[in-house]
């Protein structure tokens, strides 16, 4: 034993030798492989995180805090008294990455933020083109863009639009058309990395951008990895071959971690809300004393208690407290709409409604952990009540399919969404009910009776009233218990104690921890 | 006493001589009576979930520890043994009915029974058993009824091959003329003079490939495509255990022995089978 | 003979369109949008519908069933509905990966398997017989996922001598069979189990036969009987159908990428049938079927290498 160790050790130690370049950071997602690199498109977390750091906004939320705004691509902007214009003034000396054809890159100007703008709001090349109806983007000169609405909009719901998310990346105009079809795996922005290289299934190779106006990042590059199995993730990260890793949401998970030498955990808002919606246009859960049944029979302790009171917060409301119009936890005590756990009154309930040994119901869920496990136990907390859930696992893209043709009776929905009005309109305007809307999209409690307060709220320039607006409207749906929320779950992410992110991870509206020039291994 | 039963208590006799087969078929029964008696066996109720007290270390009130859902380890053990003996003996007594009937039929009748039957094989065995477990399981969604279904499909190919090669070679021998010359329809002949024939090999077959049923159940399972939860399958006990590795290495380790033994049992037994049935086969 | 392999050739082409045909229609029916797969949750259905478009999924069936044919004719493999990078791309920069490994495998069985073959053989019955059965009937019980797993947690995890994941850089070796060397251990170690049985079985038979029995009644030293007859003749059966057993592991192999994250061809396919990707799954079943009938026709052939008396009518 002792001589076959005399030779390993050695031998291992000459093929470890120089397996890492020492400054690229890799980090590595639980996903089979990337979706699209289109900023426009891109909707996973892991295809998201990679656009975070290739790509900038005009103005961007300020990195590890959701809460404050400051500028990006836009060194200043304003607002017309009317609400109605907004103009961004760029910084000028932004330079595009080099891209096949233009080994220089170039100046980004107001023509490619007009046209980057103006790809977000085309269906047929983005898929939030929703969110930038009734605007019109003009180019006044150089460095200077205007954006006028049809109808004026508070800051709380126009900046989204413009920020580092989603549809507001800017995509340069020239590499773009350049790229074609071939954008979507060769990205090129002006953020702090440039794109270098794609290897299907296994990794994007991107380094850093020497020209990248808020200077050159401290790291050589970044690998983000695709790693289905989030077991293999953490074991690279405990063999050090992986640096950060997207970790489990539960508490467990994160003792776990914190327990290995070298490494350090992160858990970090805003969080996505867990929200069960439950079908009212099919029965049983068309009688209110069922639904209501259910939501007593549910103890949110308990499946925070399985979660982990550091990642599940109790959630009461529709919109989370950290948004505008979003409501807490006492406010909804107040009003008398906790639905605390009380099985005597839920089985009291179920007798009334004239099903007092309960019934069942058949529910898909998809095989993503963070949604089926809390399913999982919610199924066990129902089965006290003699209501008895028969769960089919689906994967996830089946699971979302499903869905939304409306097939099942409760719908577990784990999201993040930027303001209050889109989660009111996508999930309970009657134009977003799943099959039958006018705009089929993720109302699956088939809620009717909320239309007139999203709507005013939408075009309600006072932040105060905006608010308040929104909270009645939640109220309304509490009383009708079109859905129950169950918790926010807070991000989980690990990293070597090497890594030093450069800022302050309190929140990051990316829902993973961004990467910038700040960033450092040491 | 018949040449037949010479040759039957000849091999069982043989298979008693297997001091592996026996331990092995003893094992199985005993998988077997586990999992039958598996409400009576087991210490707690395996959906019962206690999340006060999750990933609690083997000893004590909890021999095996819980799982991350609080739920009693060796309860679930006990109660997987079902979905994996379930599936490993329906799934096969589907495989077989199936595979046999269509084989004998095909070998026998010849002509265009023959030439559609033995053409599906083909393409049915073209297909890997894992990736054809895959797929079915991707189509058919989750369950336990359609895992038997899906892995019934996988190896029926595999029996229809080893009954048609039997009813090809014995549907020109002189006992099958003579049993159509005496009147015999054709339905009576592949059972009474041809099924015999293969039937041990077909036996032996069944037996190990109950043994490698089994290990696609837990590899579907492990890959998520088994049974829904919360019904407990040894295969997603490992998946699941997987992730508490370092807190909890037990998790995926006993549900991974339990199926370790169970198709190492059943294997032990096709073994002994085999050497029973053709002992010039002995391995 | 060449008759033999153009019929069986000719056989394969049908086979291959009946497999494209089942694989096809599975896919489409199987639940799940690979438009809502790419977009995520938060697409709005016009989004999807626009991109169910531009994939060619609202073609009908008939026309999408012509499509990839006529470039599977054509020698095309289509572009991944996800990232829309040509699958045969994929599949060049995946098989390298899974060949390795196969590779790699079938190369231990057969250095491990073949010595404890013959040694079972010739010790049959007694201890080394019994420990070599034993363990290669361990081998053959135990699932890959769950070898790979073991052999994960004691040696990456607890004695961190290799990497977990990944199947590490191509142009660099020493990089490459760190990668590699649990992936392969773990294929290996079955692989072995069936090279042993199959090996002890093949020298027992061989050890029956007439010239051996003559051999020995010469008089011939035991020594130079196992090596001048017996080895030699049973080892050609062995060697030929090592082969065939890439087949039967190719579920052991798929199960062992997945575990250890290797970007071969399994993990390929598991991901396209996660995400939906029908184009890329079509392909990669269709290979892995062109790869099954191609050895099975391999093998057949090696049999009238063997043994002469074969003949191919």
């Amino acid at each position: 034993m002792k001589r076959f160790l005399g030779l390993v050790v050695p031998l291992t130690a000459v093929l470890g030798w120089g397996l890492w370049g020492a400054d690229t950071l890799k980090i590595a997602f639980p996903a089979s492989d990337l979706n699209t690199l289109d900023p426009h498109y891109a909707a996973a977390t892991n295809d998201r995180a990679i656009v975070d750091m290739i790509f900038n906004g005009l103005v961007r939320y300020s990195p590890g805090d959701i809460t404050e705004f400051e500028p990006d691509l836009a060194e200043s902007w304003e607002t017309s008294e009317d609400g109605r214009v907004w103009t961004f003034h760029l910084r000028p000396g932004v330079w595009v990455h080099p891209y096949p054809g233009n080994p220089e890159g170039y100046e980004l100007t107001s023509e490619d933020v007009v046209f980057s703008l103006a790809k977000a709001a085309d269906p047929t090349s983005s898929a939030y083109a929703g969110e930038y109806t009734g605007m019109a983007f003009e180019a006044v000169d150089r460095y200077t863009v205007r954006i006028v609405l049809d109808r004026p909009l508070s800051p709380v719901l126009f900046l989204p639009k413009v920020a580092d998310y989603a549809g507001g990346f800017i995509v340069p105009k020239a590499a773009y058309e350049a790229l074609g079809d071939g954008f979507r795996t060769h990205p090129v922005g002006t953020g702090p990395f440039v794109f270098k290289e794609y290897l299907p299934t296994q990794k994007v190779v991107l380094v850093r951008n020497d020209r990248y106006f808020r200077g050159p990042p401290k790291l050589a590059g970044v690998e983000v990895w695709y790693v289905p199995d989030v077991n293999a993730c953490l074991n690279g990260l405990i063999t050090g071959e992986l640096h950060v890793i997207e970790g489990v949401r539960e508490q467990a998970w994160v003792k776990q971690v914190k327990g290995l030498p070298g490494l350090v955990v992160d858990v970090f808002g805003p969080g996505e809300t867990e929200v069960l919606h439950f079908n009212m246009s099919k029965a049983p859960l068309d009688d209110l004393r069922v639904r209501q049944a259910i939501a007593y029979a549910i103890s949110r302790d308990e499946l925070i208690a399985f979660i982990g009171p550091d990642i599940a917060e109790r959630q009461c409301a529709v919109v989370p407290p950290y948004l505008a119009g979003g409501l807490s936890c006492e406010e909804v005590a107040q009003a008398g709409l906790l639905y605390e756990v009380n099985l005597e009154r839920a089985r009291q309930l179920l007798a009334e409604a004239g099903c007092p040994e309960g019934f069942s119901l058949d529910c898909y869920i998809t095989e993503r952990a963070s949604y089926r496990k809390p399913f999982e136990n919610v199924q066990a907390q129902l089965a006290r009540v003699g209501i008895k859930l028969n769960i089919t696992v689906v994967d996830h893209s089946s699971y979302h399919s499903l869905i939304r043709q409306d097939a099942n009776p409760i719908v577990h929905y784990e999201c993040w969404r930027p303001n209050a009005d889109v989660f009111l309109t996508r999930f309970y305007h009657s134009d977003s009910i799943v099959v039958t809307g006018a705009k089929p999209d993720t109302n699956f409690s088939h809620t009717t009776f909320i239309d007139d307060l999203i709507e005013a709220a939408r075009y309600t320039l006072d932040p105060e009233l905006q608010a308040c607006i929104w909270k009645t409207a939640q109220l309304r749906l509490l009383q009708e218990m079109s859905s129950y929320p169950l918790y926010i779950s807070k991000f989980v992410y690990a990293r070597s104690e090497k890594v030093d992110y450069g800022y302050e991870l309190k929140s990051s509206l990316a829902l993973y921890p961004q990467v910038n020039e700040l960033t450092e291994l040491r | 006493m018949t040449k037949g039963h010479r040759i039957r208590s000849r091999r069982v006799r043989a298979f008693l001589r297997n001091r592996t087969a026996v331990v092995g078929a003893v094992v199985a029964i005993l998988v077997a009576a586990i999992a039958v008696l598996a409400p009576v066996v087991s210490p707690h109720d395996p959906l019962e979930q206690d999340v006060y007290h999750r990933l609690a270390p083997p000893g004590g009130e909890h021999p095996l520890g819980t799982d991350d859902f609080g739920r009693d380890v060796l309860t679930r053990i006990i109660h997987g043994a079902r979905v994996s003996l379930t599936v490993g003996v329906f799934s096969v007594l589907l495989a077989m009915g199936l595979g046999t009937f269509l084989g004998l039929a095909a070998g026998y009748f010849r002509g265009g029974v023959e030439l559609v039957v033995m053409r599906v094989v083909d393409v049915l065995m073209a297909f890997p058993v894992l990736v054809m477990g895959l797929l079915v399981m991707a189509i058919l969604g989750t369950g336990l009824g359609k895992l038997i279904v899906a892995i019934g499909v996988v190896l029926a190919p595999r029996f229809a091959r080893l009954a048609y090669g039997a009813a090809v070679s014995v549907r020109e021998t002189e006992f099958v003329d003579a049993a159509r010359a005496l009147g015999a329809g054709p339905w009576r002949i592949l059972l009474r003079h041809i099924l015999p024939n293969v039937f041990g090999e077909i036996l032996v077959m069944g037996t190990l490939w109950t043994a490698t049923a089994i290990r696609i159940e837990a590899n579907l399972s492990f890959i998520g495509l088994g049974v829904s939860p919360p019904t407990p399958t040894w295969g997603n006990m490992i998946r699941e255990g997987v992730n508490w590795i370092v807190v909890a290495p037990w998790l995926p380790v006993f549900p991974g022995l339990a199926i370790l033994i169970t198709v190492l049992a059943f294997n032990m037994v096709g073994d002994g089978l085999r050497d029973a049935v053709d002992p010039r086969l002995q391995t | 003979m060449w008759a033999y392999i153009a019929r069986r050739v000719l056989v394969a082409i049908p086979t291959l369109l009946a497999v494209y045909t089942l694989v096809f229609l599975f896919v489409r029916v199987a639940p799940g949008d690979p438009a809502v797969a790419a977009l995520g949750d938060y697409a709005s259905k016009e989004a999807v519908e626009a991109l169910r478009q531009e994939m060619g999924l609202t073609d009908p069936l008939w026309v999408q069933y012509l499509r990839s044919l006529l470039g599977y004719l054509k020698g095309d493999l289509g572009r991944s509905l996800i990232n829309r990078l040509p699958v045969s791309r994929q599949v060049a920069a995946a098989l390298p990966y899974t060949l390795e490994l196969t590779f790699a495998g079938i190369l231990l069985g057969a250095l491990i398997g073949i010595p404890t073959g013959v040694l079972t053989a010739l010790r049959r019955n007694r201890l080394p017989d019994y420990l070599g059965r034993t363990l290669s009937l361990v081998g053959l019980s135990i699932p890959a996922f769950y070898l790979g797993i073991l052999l994960m947690i004691a040696f990456s995890i607890k004695l961190r001598w290799f990497p977990v994941m990944g199947g590490g850089n191509l142009s660099s070796p020493a990089d490459n069979l760190r990668h590699l060397a649990l992936p392969a251990l773990s294929l290996g170690i079955i692989m072995t189990s069936y090279v042993t049985r199959m090996t002890r079985s093949s020298v027992l038979n061989v050890l029956q036969e007439d010239y051996v029995r003559t051999a020995r009644a010469k008089g011939l030293r035991e020594r130079a009987v196992t090596y001048s007859h017996v080895l030699r003749n049973a080892l050609i059966p062995i060697a030929s159908v090592v082969g065939v057993y890439s087949v039967v592991l190719i579920g052991d192999s798929v199960m062992t990428e997945v575990v250890f994250s290797r970007p071969g061809l399994g993990k390929l396919m598991v991901g396209a049938m996660l995400q939906r990707d029908y184009i890329a799954l079509q392909s990669l079943i269709l290979i892995y079927a062109g790869f099954v009938i191609l050895i099975n026709l391999l093998t057949d052939l090696s049999y009238g290498l063997i043994d002469p008396r074969v003949r191919y009518d």
